[in-house]
């Protein structure tokens, strides 16, 4: 499942660039973010409660930042498991400045395995839509 | 006049159990001590088990084992594979994963717990770590040298290649007045979905010794054999008895691993042991049907008349092999050149390996992917040389009679196939339908009407050709008070023997229909037996029947004849007498019951008492034929296909029972017409199930359907002694080409040949915006 | 399809469910009919550990004619919506969007309250709710709040009912003068639901000329919507079938649309339009005939 979409920040592109790889600001930014850790070498693992209305699940996730170029692209990998299945996700993150602020842009692949994967096919690109925006909201507020 | 049964419009004596839901199924039974089984299965559809931690499950209250791949290693056989074929690769397919998982849904460990909730919370505990591997899921890419395989161990994703060649091939090729047609068509992946899922319970008895097993099965006797072997059992010791069976479709003609884990179980902890399948896993763990690509090459005269007709089939086995999983597309080549005289012929089947779950057997088993290339590739040759799809058909029918050799290999028993399509065109309106077409086309409207002229094989079947023999069992018992029992080898479920076997006997015996009571599906009281499936239950069972009455009414006839001082051969058996044609002289039915069960006076080489056998082996296969006719409207803002009217003609031989007949060519055509219009089982490219409930899954309901317009003729086969074809499967055979015909043809006047199966209105929608070019994939 | 295991509590009045809802907070669920919540705990997609059983609750299952309005209980069925003569001669879209609701099973057990809480994004009461201006009556433990349908729907699954409320009741005004309304849909093969539905709700002025369109959409995305610039292109035109089908192109303007095995994103907005001119179509002749 590709995912992908463009959101406008007020901050410039260095601050926005440092706040997307610091924890805590992921962290607060993440929707039933439990904990979020930096595990060093670019790797953090984070507990996350995933819900869409009733349906709701934890999931332990490690995630990676890779091919880091500051203050304009990194790529991210996740690989989260918990009782709904599992996810794997590659993408990658552009910050390009726009006036004072800075226009972000991402675009990745997200596999969805298990219980999920085989029971909500009709609702997950909606559903995945609605959790990357619930993060890309609160996060605009964090900058 | 005799009470006559045969050829009656008689109302199933098994359904107003089942309609009152009374009836007992596997999950209806319980017995003391009875333990619950549940499986963690696999959320990949390829890796490698790095570890497996069970300690949770095991500490869950109410749990009594935990089993992993690795402990039943030595202790359960291999989930067994009957085809046997030339080359075939056959995988060692363990009960429970050992190593590597292969396709998603793979039962990994099984929990068995005293409860049923018990046992599923402790199978959701078990920590399994693995190693995702490349999935093969595309049959052309896993066909490529080098490619990931889904068995590590075997050179390539080939489980067999198998051809079939006939004619002269130089001279189709040199001639270049043929007109060359090529087409891919798909045929998608489905899911039986019988209404009861599958179960299981079994039941080992450390004192006796003796395993006896509770499944919703098609085949118990083959799966007394098949479990025995398993178990590593005495077979003698080995009981099976299906209670009642809510559908199976093919799906329950097989061996699960699930069956083997549960009398392991049952044997290790010396209790019954239950398991009844969800629904989640009916869809992601029970076999799945058809998924095939053909690829066609048409060579047609300029009148139509088809010279040659070569075709590609790759085949997805899924990643092991269930029971007669390599066997289902070699009866797709078999049947390939279906009603038509065709002289040349080439088919190349290739079995490919995938990490999918395994196909097999699902209503039609091969012959509803013949009839499909077959049906489509006559419709292809209509488009191209602006043809009536009707007319094509008949310049390639065979002329009528019997015994027809098709370049297949095959002998048609009967063929009469301008018959039923005569009819069918009558029914339907055909001219009628045609000139209401071109007054639509004129404003803009879509009005299809699609056609379908098949012919299937069934009645499996002469043993020479079937796995594991094709003959039945049937046993007539006349009681001491007069009243009838019959033992049949096959295991109707749903189809309704019990009513047709009961007439069968009763029409021969002269005794009441009421008074005659069919068993089957208890290995320890019915002797032998195949089972139910490839539509042979009553031409073959029934013929095994026929005759064991047959035999009743010998030996009762030297009593009677006895009594009566006449040659037995004058005798008749009629409204509960035994007389002489002209009515002068009679005896009751039952005094002679009496006679042969007191045996105080015995006709000389008589034995005493009324129980006769007989195994019936049929020197043939039948091939019944039909025509069915779909009208369809197509909204043309939206692609939407409104099935408007379906017309079926089918010619399945003689007719013991017009009522059964009917309710079989329903429930196939919804089957039928489900593929074509709705139903899909989908994996992602990481092998992900998408299709996992019916909230995805298009199953076919009542409501979908319009009222179906249905009729027979009747060409009788010679092959059995009843006369009979069967028509369990012809519905779901005839009615797949004939929607998808329907829909191109509405399509016609937008140049499009063909579209793939399911017509969603999406894909139609896009043919009519003009921007999807054809509508093969 | 075995849950884990719940406690289960059955309230026997609106204020004991209310106590129970505020105690057992996240870790619950209120079960209506139970069509939509029951098979999500069945296939573990949704685990609440208490489930708080309100079908017992008489007083949420009425339908009423009060003070000029139609009033339904939240645990009115989609069976007994769809066979009301009040709401047949008062405001027949509900009974027509009844009518459109899965098999028999699902309309004897679900609820309109239990289907609208539940907020799946191709149900099709909201289109419904949206069209006829629906009040949702929510009571929570400070008391009874309205809430009105196009605010109801904040997003997939996600409604504005508070995680200490219950919805009580669903109020809509009767169908006035000159007013005609429909419902038409794409069902999902599979499950039923709209692929796409629109409900309209259309009053002609005396001249002819359309007064005010409502079109409700659901379907299309993650939560349903008002086709506002349709209602806009309609509201004080003749309703002539060029300018309904001007006016339908937009139903599905601005809005990211599901994209799913079915139907594309595209699709479900070609959809959208067609149907929508449809309904509309529809409304207006009805209107007419009134």
């Amino acid at each position: 499942m590709k995912i992908e979409g463009v959101y406008k920040l007020a901050a410039v592109r260095e601050r926005v660039f440092e706040r997307l790889l610091d924890p805590e600001s992921l962290a607060k930014a993440m929707p039933g973010c439990d904990s979020f850790e930096e595990r060093g070498d670019g790797a953090y693992t984070a507990r996350i409660k995933v819900g869409v209305g009733p349906i709701k699940g934890t999931y332990e996730a490690r995630v990676e930042i890779l091919d880091r170029v500051p203050p304009e692209h990194y790529r991210m990998t996740v690989e989260g498991k918990g009782s709904g299945g599992f996810v794997k996700g590659d993408g990658a993150v552009h910050l390009s400045p726009e006036g004072d602020g800075t226009l972000l842009k991402y675009s990745g692949e997200v596999q969805v395995g298990g219980l999920i994967a085989s029971v909500g096919q009709r609702m997950m690109q909606t559903a995945a839509k609605q959790i990357v925006n619930q993060f890309f909201q609160a996060f605009v507020k964090l900058t | 006049m005799a009470t006559k049964y045969l050829g009656e419009r008689i109302k199933r004596k098994e359904d107003p159990r089942l309609i009152q839901g009374r009836g007992h199924y596997v999950d209806d039974l319980k017995l003391g001590g009875m333990a619950h089984l549940a499986f963690a299965r696999s959320p990949h559809a390829h890796a490698r088990i790095k570890s497996i931690d069970a300690g949770a499950a095991v500490a869950t209250p109410g749990v009594l084992a935990v089993y992993t791949g690795e402990e039943l290693k030595g202790q359960v056989g291999f989930v067994p594979c009957a085809a046997g074929l030339e080359g075939l690769k056959i995988p060692d397919h363990p009960c429970l994963a050992t190593g590597t998982v292969h396709y998603l849904g793979e039962p990994v460990a099984a929990v068995v717990a005293t409860s049923r909730y018990g046992a599923r919370d402790a199978a959701e505990k078990i920590e399994v770590d693995y190693e995702p591997l490349p999935a093969v899921l595309d049959m052309e890419k896993a066909l490529v040298k080098g490619s990931p395989r889904v068995h590590e161990h075997l050179t390539d994703n080939t489980a067999f290649v198998a051809k079939l060649e006939a004619g002269d091939w130089n001279a189709v090729r040199q001639d270049a007045s043929l007109k060359v047609i090529k087409q891919r068509l798909i045929n998608q992946r489905l899911a039986p979905a019988s209404m009861e899922t599958r179960g299981v319970v079994a039941s080992y008895s450390p004192g006796e010794d003796t395993l006896t097993v509770w499944s919703s099965t098609q085949i118990p006797h083959i799966l007394k054999t098949q479990l025995a072997i398993m178990s590593k059992l005495d077979e003698a010791r080995c009981r099976v008895i299906t209670p009642e069976v809510g559908g199976g479709f093919g799906s329950k003609l097989n061996v699960y691993g699930e069956e083997g884990v549960a009398c392991f179980a049952s044997r290790k902890l010396g209790r019954p042991v239950k398991w009844i399948e969800g629904r989640r896993e009916n869809m992601l763990a029970t076999i799945h049907g058809r998924d095939q690509i053909n690829d066609l090459e048409i060579y047609a005269k300029p009148d139509g008349k088809v010279a040659g007709f070569r075709c590609r089939i790759l085949a997805s086995m899924g990643a092991y092999h269930q029971l007669l999983t390599p066997a289902i597309p070699t009866l797709t080549a078999l049947m390939i050149l279906g009603a038509y005289d065709i002289k040349n012929v080439f088919v190349e089947t290739v079995g490919v390996f995938t990490n999918e779950m395994s196909t097999d057997a699902y209503r039609g088993a091969g012959r509803p992917e013949a009839t499909y290339i077959i049906e489509r590739a006559m419709d292809l040759v209509a488009f191209e040389l602006k043809m009536d799809p009707v007319e094509v058909r008949r310049k390639n029918f065979p002329s009528s009679g019997k015994d027809i050799s098709m370049a297949t290999g095959v002998v048609y028993d009967t063929a009469n196939y301008e018959k039923p399509l005569k009819k069918a065109l009558r029914l339907a309106g055909y001219n009628r339908l045609r000139k209401e077409q071109e007054r639509l086309r004129k404003k803009g409207k879509y009005l299809g009407i699609g056609v379908s002229t098949y012919v299937e094989i069934c009645a499996m079947g002469p043993s020479s050709r079937m796995p594991g023999g094709g003959w039945e069992s049937g046993t007539v018992r006349v009681e001491p008070t007069g009243k009838v029992t019959v033992l049949s080898g096959t295991s109707p479920h749903g189809q309704g023997e019990e009513t047709t076997f009961a007439q069968i006997v009763a029409e021969q015996l002269g005794v009441s229909f009421d008074d005659v009571t069919v068993y089957h599906g208890d290995t320890s009281v019915v002797p032998m037996g195949i089972g139910t499936f490839g539509s042979r239950t009553t031409a073959v069972g029934g013929s095994a029947i026929y005759y064991a009455s047959e035999r009743i009414k010998k030996k009762m006839a030297k009593f009677a004849a006895a009594r009566l001082g006449v040659k037995p051969g004058e005798l008749l058996f009629r409204d509960g007498k035994i007389e002489t044609s002209d009515g002068a002289k009679s005896v009751p039915f039952g005094s002679i019951v009496v006679d042969a069960y007191s045996a105080k006076t015995l006709p000389a080489g008589v034995e005493p008492g009324l129980f006769e056998q007989f195994v019936f082996e049929p020197p043939n296969y039948t091939y019944p034929f039909g025509a069915h006719i779909a009208v369809v409207e197509i909204d043309e803002e939206t692609g939407e296909v409104r099935l408007r009217d379906y017309f079926a003609v089918d010619d399945c031989g003689r007719i013991l029972n017009p009522l059964l007949v009917d309710g079989q060519i329903h429930g196939g055509l919804a089957q039928g017409i489900g593929q074509a219009l709705w139903e899909e089982h989908v994996y992602d490219e990481s092998g992900q199930l998408l299709t996992g409930t019916f909230m995805d899954y298009a199953l076919p309901k009542a409501g979908c359907f319009p009222w179906f317009h249905t009729a027979n003729t009747e060409t009788r086969t010679p092959v059995n002694p009843l006369g009979v074809k069967g028509v369990g499967e012809a519905g779901t055979i005839g009615s797949t080409p004939a929607v998808v015909n329907a829909v191109v043809d509405a399509l016609r006047p937008l140049g499009v040949r063909h579209v793939d199966m399911p017509l969603k209105p999406e894909k139609i929608w896009k043919l009519m915006k003009g921007n999807a070019g054809d509508g093969g994939r | 399809m075995i849950s884990e295991s719940f406690e289960y509590h059955v309230p026997k009045t609106i204020e004991e469910a209310l106590g129970m809802i505020g105690e057992f907070g996240d870790e619950s669920k209120v079960l209506a009919g139970g069509h939509s919540l029951l098979p999500m705990m069945k296939l573990r997609l949704a685990s609440p550990k208490h489930l708080i059983d309100i079908g017992r609750i008489g007083a949420l299952r009425y339908i009423r004619e009060s003070e000029g309005q139609l009033e339904l209980g939240a645990l009115t069925t989609h069976f007994e919506i769809e066979s009301s003569s009040l709401l047949k001669s008062k405001c027949p879209l509900l009974p027509e969007t009844a009518r459109e609701i899965g098999d028999v099973q699902v309309c004897n057990r679900g609820t309109l309250g239990g289907s609208l809480v539940h907020a799946d994004p191709a149900a099709d009461w909201p289109a419904a709710m949206l069209a006829v201006e629906a009040e949702m009556v929510a009571r929570g433990p400070h008391g009874e709040r309205k809430i009105r349908a196009r605010d109801f729907f904040v997003d997939l699954m996600a409604t504005a009912l508070q995680s200490d409320e219950l919805l009580t009741a669903i109020r809509v005004s009767p169908l006035p003068a000159r007013t005609g309304d429909a419902y038409l849909k794409l069902h999902h093969p599979a499950s039923g639901f709209a692929v796409v539905g629109v409900a309209v709700r259309l009053t002609l002025a005396e001249s002819g000329s359309i007064g005010e369109a409502r079109v409700g959409v659901t379907g299309v995305g993650a939560k349903p919507y008002r086709a506002e610039e349709t209602e806009r292109l309609l509201a004080g035109k003749s309703p002539t079938a060029k300018r309904l089908e001007e006016a339908a192109a937009h139903a599905a303007d601005g809005v990211d649309a599901n994209s799913d095995l079915y139907a594309s994103g595209d699709y479900r907005k070609h959809l959208a339009a067609v149907y929508a001119r449809r309904a509309i179509q529809r409304a207006a002749e009805r209107a007419a005939g009134r």
